[in-house]
């Protein structure tokens, strides 16, 4: 998140560079500087009767992500081959002492098409009384610990499977948030939003709620010394669209006969392909979610320049998948991450997550299975530039293209804005 | 009127802290807590980061956030120096007092001019800060003026304590000007001395001092000292002569201790901040430390 220094510069400000420059490279001495407070009180006579014009500097930011993927994959947005990764441009700036604004626009490469989407343009409040904030517009969700991120800080290829299976990889959307943060020694914070919810829609809606989506969410977080640090959250999704719908006899009977023998790559080819043209939409939904995060980081003396651990990780249960199939199945996984970077250019990371979701089919549900083990190997050569190597391993059932091995070759760049990252 | 009275009598025994304590600090840095403290003796102040953390790379803790959310005044380098957290912190506490730079964000690179400025910022050239290096702690001339400035700031923010504010400045500088001249007398063997750095983390001392910075351990700005940048400074070794190399107390000194080994050259740790070394409490002290720890190592040659 880049800078929210607000433009608006006092005469104060204005003055300390005027001054300076005056005496350009010059060492300072204490009689100089009173010499200067004399001048500073004069240029600050002359130019405080002009209007001073804002010095507006937005931050833009242009990340290029590109990779090389051995085969195909279940539940990845990334076809085999060469492919483009999120290609985003943001622009971000406080837009005056009260609000905040940031844009980002993400370019995605589908089956030789390109897409253009927003999936960031929102203002946020700065000045509003201790502690609370007001977003709105479209934004990413603050549920669960990895979805507030931008993707390009993460330290795979792609985000844990069982985010990309319900919630569409990172949940964004347009709504309104409203955050307040305790004034406690711990670091205490709650939220609520509300979004229009499209991209957690079940299947098989007639009369979806125009407002779909309330998020509750809350996080705690602290030191427990110089070097170890910590983060644990809660988080409440009601998606009011999130149960499917489903005629009593099997919609898939019109082009499989067989579909009763729950041959599941033929039977699901029609819901891996949907999934492709709307990459961002959530697959496995339930009236009902709930997430759990939980993050620890330690740096040798905290000091994360050359050395540092991250392990993280999340827990996902969606409830009340159905409305017309009777039964308590539930959509759920976890995933579990370790990250260590080992110098001030090199990491390495592990991580293994499960997922297990319902599909709706007629008058009963299709389980689908994955387990994912992952392994990444990345060198930084400055900020900017990330190249990562990725080993994934699935196994499962249900789901089309798990593979056994697969190795990625990716790279993440920015330029432009040094970005801030959150915890 | 008595009710009223009472009132107020009750009021102020139950909130007496309204006169002193009235300010809560967040320092980025350890060495604007130590000048917050000058300043303003009974303040709440409290350090985001030590003098062995690395200042460009820190984490936008949780517990950074609790704090600066109740912060009345937040006080940093600013030049960039805290650009990948600081505004992530400012964001995340939604504390309507330390959004602005004219209100409760105080950059010390914001009261006097900096040096390294650059005009045009090129991505290749590394890391570096286009409103100049805000390492500015290690000036002291530069310090006088910051302390000045965020006297004036804090009385701005907390007007009933303005009198302590300016004469706590005042006090300051006027030690400091006593010790300016002595450190300027101890320092005096330092002048025109060749030291290589590790990032211009030393530049406001060295320049001050007359020290020449004749290279730098980083190939670019933010870049960690790669094999072949390293040889090339074992070459100028042989060219020039180096008095000593000097890193800062939350840099790895690998890079520093090969060329050291190889060059027949010291290297030293120097406390990048108060609490950087045992021997630094607070900022006279540092200055002292810096300095006592520079004479020592550009010395040795001669007596061995």
């Amino acid at each position: 998140m880049p800078g929210v220094y607000s433009p608006v510069m006092s005469t104060d400000f204005q003055c300390a560079s005027f001054c300076k420059n005056a005496m350009a490279y010059k060492k300072p001495s204490l009689k100089r500087w009173a010499y200067s407070k004399m001048v500073k009180a004069l240029i600050l006579a002359a130019v405080s009767s002009t209007a001073i014009a804002e010095d507006f500097k937005p931050n833009f930011s242009l990340i290029l992500d590109g990779h090389y993927k051995s085969s195909n994959s279940a539940l990845s947005e990334y076809e085999k081959g060469f492919g483009l990764g999120h290609v985003e441009l943001g622009v971000s700036a406080a837009i005056d002492d009260l609000f905040y604004g940031k844009f980002t626009g993400v370019v995605h490469e589908h089956d030789n098409k390109t897409e253009f989407e927003t999936e960031e343009a929102f203002i946020q409040t700065l000045a509003l009384p201790g502690g609370f904030s007001v977003r709105a517009g479209r934004f990413l969700s603050d549920i669960g610990y990895l979805n507030g991120q931008h993707t390009h800080s993460d330290s795979f290829v792609e985000r844990p499977a069982v985010y990309r299976a319900m919630l569409g990889s990172h949940y964004y959307d347009d709504g309104v948030r409203l955050n307040y943060v305790m004034p406690t020694d711990t670091f205490w914070t709650i939220g609520t939003e509300a979004f229009g919810g499209n991209k957690m829609r079940a299947q098989g809606l007639n009369d979806p709620k125009s407002v779909g989506v309330y998020t509750a969410f809350t996080k705690i977080g602290g030191d427990f010394n110089e070097e170890n640090s910590w983060q644990l959250g809660l988080s409440y999704l009601r998606n009011e669209n999130g149960a499917s719908m489903t005629s009593g006899h099997d919609e898939h009977d019109h082009h499989d006969e067989h579909s009763h023998s729950h041959d599941h790559s033929h039977s699901h080819s029609h819901d891996h392909g949907n999934a492709h043209s709307h990459s961002h939409d959530a697959q496995f939904t339930g009236k009902n979610t709930y997430i759990a995060e939980a993050v620890w980081k330690w740096a040798p003396d905290g000091n994360y320049k050359y050395q540092n651990l991250t392990l993280s990780g999340e827990y996902l249960q969606a409830e009340d998948i159905s409305e017309t199939i009777k039964g308590n199945q539930k959509n759920e996984g976890f995933y579990l991450s370790s990250v260590f970077q080992m110098t001030s250019q090199w990491a390495v990371g592990a991580r293994y997550g499960e997922f297990k979701g319902y599909e709706a089919h007629g008058d009963h549900f299709h389980e689908q299975k994955l387990k994912e083990s992952e392994f990444m190997v990345s060198w930084s050569h400055s900020h900017f530039s990330t190249v990562r190597l990725q080993y994934t391993r699935q196994t499962g059932d249900g789901f089309e293209n798990i593979k056994n091995d697969i190795v990625t070759l990716q790279y993440v760049m920015s330029l432009g804005a040094h970005d801030a990252h959150t915890f | 009127m008595r009710t009223l009275s009472k009132l107020l009598l009750t009021s102020a025994l139950v909130f007496p802290v309204s006169s002193h304590a009235a300010l809560t600090v967040f320092a980025c840095e350890p060495e604007w807590a130590a000048l917050a403290e000058e300043i303003a003796p009974g303040a709440t102040t409290y350090t985001a980061t030590t003098a062995r953390q690395d200042p460009h790379h820190i984490q936008a803790r949780p517990g950074l956030i609790s704090k600066m959310r109740k912060a009345d005044i937040v006080v940093c380098s600013g030049a960039e120096l805290e650009t990948g957290w600081l505004p992530v912190l400012q964001m995340k506490s939604a504390n309507p007092n330390v959004q602005s730079r004219n209100k409760g964000l105080f950059f010390a690179a914001d009261q006097v001019d900096t040096i390294g400025k650059l005009e045009k910022v090129d991505p290749t050239m590394g890391d570096v800060h286009p409103e100049g290096n805000p390492h500015l702690h290690l000036d002291p001339y530069r310090m006088v003026e910051i302390a000045q400035a965020l006297a004036e700031r804090m009385a701005k923010l907390d007007p009933e304590n303005r009198d302590t504010y300016l004469a706590n400045a005042k006090k300051f500088s006027e030690s400091w000007e006593t010790n300016i001249k002595r450190w300027e007398k101890e320092a005096a063997p330092l002048k025109g001395k060749n030291l290589v750095t590790y990032h211009s983390n030393f530049d406001y001392l060295l320049q001050w001092l007359s020290v020449n910075v004749v290279g730098d351990l980083e190939p670019k700005p933010g870049l960690p000292p790669s094999t072949q940048h390293l040889a090339s400074l074992l070459n100028l070794s042989k060219k020039t002569h180096i008095d000593a190399i000097v890193y800062a107390s939350y840099q790895d000194k690998k890079g520093a201790d090969w060329l050291s080994q190889k060059a027949g050259v010291p290297a030293i740790e120097l406390p990048m901040s108060v609490g950087g070394s045992a021997q630094s409490n607070n900022l006279i002290s540092l200055y002292n430390d810096l300095i006592k720890k520079l004479l020592e190592v550009t010395r040795r040659p001669e007596n061995s």
